[in-house]
């Protein structure tokens, strides 16, 4: 029976890539994630659902420090990457986020050509030795990026001529230039028309055999179409964390129902 | 769930298909009811009637085939909402063989008006049919009140018609081998009987969607399975002794 299915939405690994325990996280006085618990598995895609202002955004950008830079936000709990605390004194931010990738809402190619908006982080990093190896480094991330064959001819024309959707796919292609381990993806298509969107999910199906995804997205179809498990956030909890097939067809949590079925919870 | 949908034409719509769910159910429980009927006291009339009804039967599935095809493209149920729709769909499906059987009874139950009279089954069929229209009133009850229980109950109790109808078959082999020129109106009866022993399978199906739609799990296949004529030969069954 199984080898029928004609979708496969089996992880390849059991092992746990990122690790959180009792995680909370305060914005001045606001409590925006209330002890969270959770283990994201090595090489899957892993979605984050929940309405608006539930925390799902401030998690993500827990796992590679981007809170960091907001001075009234405050982290604790523990957040391991393969066993290593990421909020340990000896991480320095900027090699995680090397480590981790991460990818915006709106398309934010830098004002520099396509072939310096990907080369940016390795040459920041140092990942290259000469030219040839940076051009290698480029062909092969704007390959991952899916978008290789549309920009080939053009490496020296500036990124934001792009289209959205091809914007989009150059930033991937940024985030992944730095060979990174895990790519934090914080609503990818929300700017994107149906087209374009198709071609990031497509995307991101391929990148997994690669990388660890995190994915937060507004679209429930998305989630239940990209992500092997979903996490479902509501008022900074976590409320319940599954595979995706069972949150989407046979949820635990009330609240969950409410709010994938499109109800007032 | 009993709270709204954010789009309330999101709940008109999963309402609209269910009550026309119940409008059809309503149509092939009578249907069930006079097709035993009218085979009980050989009323011609109304097993035209059954006859006649059926296509206002296979109107409705379509509509709710429809109505359901409209949800799953516009609303992408998920959870509840999704199982409802897929349980929807499915029990039309159940409702419209049981209503095809029911209009094969009616057409048989004209033909055996002119046929040699067999003895003795009229009752065991009569029980056979009572039986399964009462499992489908308690499977539809178990669908109106999403109730676990009765569902499971009805599910169980399809065996009790399968026992029934082996029980019809042996006789009716008896019959054909002591009386050949019944053979005729033994066939159409032993049909008859077997077209209730769907009717039983298809209303243990519905009994298992409502599993589904509460659970979220179909009942796994190991419910006790009582029809085994399709096991035997004559000499086994057939036997007057």
């Amino acid at each position: 029976m199984d080898a029928l299915r004609t979708v496969t939405r089996d992880i390849d690994t059991n092992s746990t890539k990122i690790s959180a325990r009792g995680v909370q996280v305060h914005y001045g006085d606001t409590h925006a994630i209330k002890d969270v618990d959770v283990d994201i598995k090595e090489r899957s895609v892993t979605a984050f659902i929940g309405p608006s202002g539930c925390g799902k955004s401030t998690f993500l950008r827990c796992i590679n420090r981007m809170n960091d830079t907001i001075d009234i936000c405050r982290v604790t709990g523990d957040i391991r990457i393969d066993g290593d605390d990421i909020y340990d004194r000896s991480i320095d931010p900027v090699q995680l986020r090397a480590r981790v990738g991460m990818v915006f809402q709106k398309p934010n190619p830098f004002p520099k050509s396509i072939y310096d908006n990907v080369a940016y982080g390795p040459k920041i990093h140092g990942l290259a030795r000469s030219r040839a190896e940076m051009d290698e480094i480029v062909e092969r991330s704007l390959r991952r990026g899916a978008i290789w064959d549309e920009v080939k001819d053009r490496l020296h024309a500036p990124g934001t001529g792009l289209s959205g959707g091809q914007q989009q796919r150059l930033c991937i292609a940024r985030a992944v230039a730095t060979d990174p381990e895990v790519l934090l993806m914080d609503e990818p298509c929300s700017a994107l028309d149906p087209i374009a969107t198709a071609q990031i999910e497509e995307l991101i199906d391929t990148l997994r055999e690669k990388y660890t995804v995190v994915i937060v997205t507004h679209s429930m179809q998305q989630a239940a179409r990209v992500s092997q498990k979903t996490a479902f956030f509501h008022l900074g909890n976590l409320v319940e964390y599954g595979d995706t097939d069972d949150i989407f067809t046979n949820p635990k949590d009330r609240r969950t129902e409410s709010y994938i079925s499109g109800r007032i919870g | 769930m009993d709270t709204k949908h954010i789009s309330s034409a999101f709940d008109r719509d999963l309402q609209g298909a269910q009550a026309m769910l119940m409008t059809m159910a309503a149509q092939v429980e009578t249907a069930m009811l006079r097709a035993a009927e009218a085979l009980a006291t050989n009323n011609l009339e109304m097993a035209e009637t059954v006859r006649k009804n059926d296509r206002a039967i296979d109107e409705l599935e379509e509509g709710i085939k429809i109505d359901c095809a409209r949800i799953l493209a516009t609303r992408s149920p998920n959870a509840g909402d999704l199982r409802t729709v897929l349980t929807v769909m499915s029990i039309a499906s159940n409702l419209e063989r049981c209503g095809d059987y029911a209009k094969n009874i009616a057409k048989r139950t004209s033909v055996l008006a002119d046929a040699h009279p067999v003895k003795d089954v009229s009752p065991a069929l009569r029980r056979m049919q009572k039986a399964v229209v009462a499992m489908m009133g308690d499977a539809l009850d178990a669908y109106t009140r999403r109730d676990l229980e009765i569902a499971q109950e009805v599910r169980e109790r399809d065996r009790e018609v399968d026992e029934l109808y082996n029980t019809l078959f042996r006789s009716l082999l008896t019959h054909m081998m002591e009386e050949p020129q019944s053979i005729t109106a033994c066939m159409h009866l032993h049909f008859i009987a077997k077209n209730i022993e769907r009717m039983g399978d298809h209303t243990t199906s519905v009994a298992e969607q409502v599993i589904y739609l509460v659970t979220g799990e179909l009942p796994d296949e190991d419910r006790p399975k009582g029809d085994l004529t399709s096991l035997s030969s004559p000499e086994s069954f057939g036997d007057p002794a």
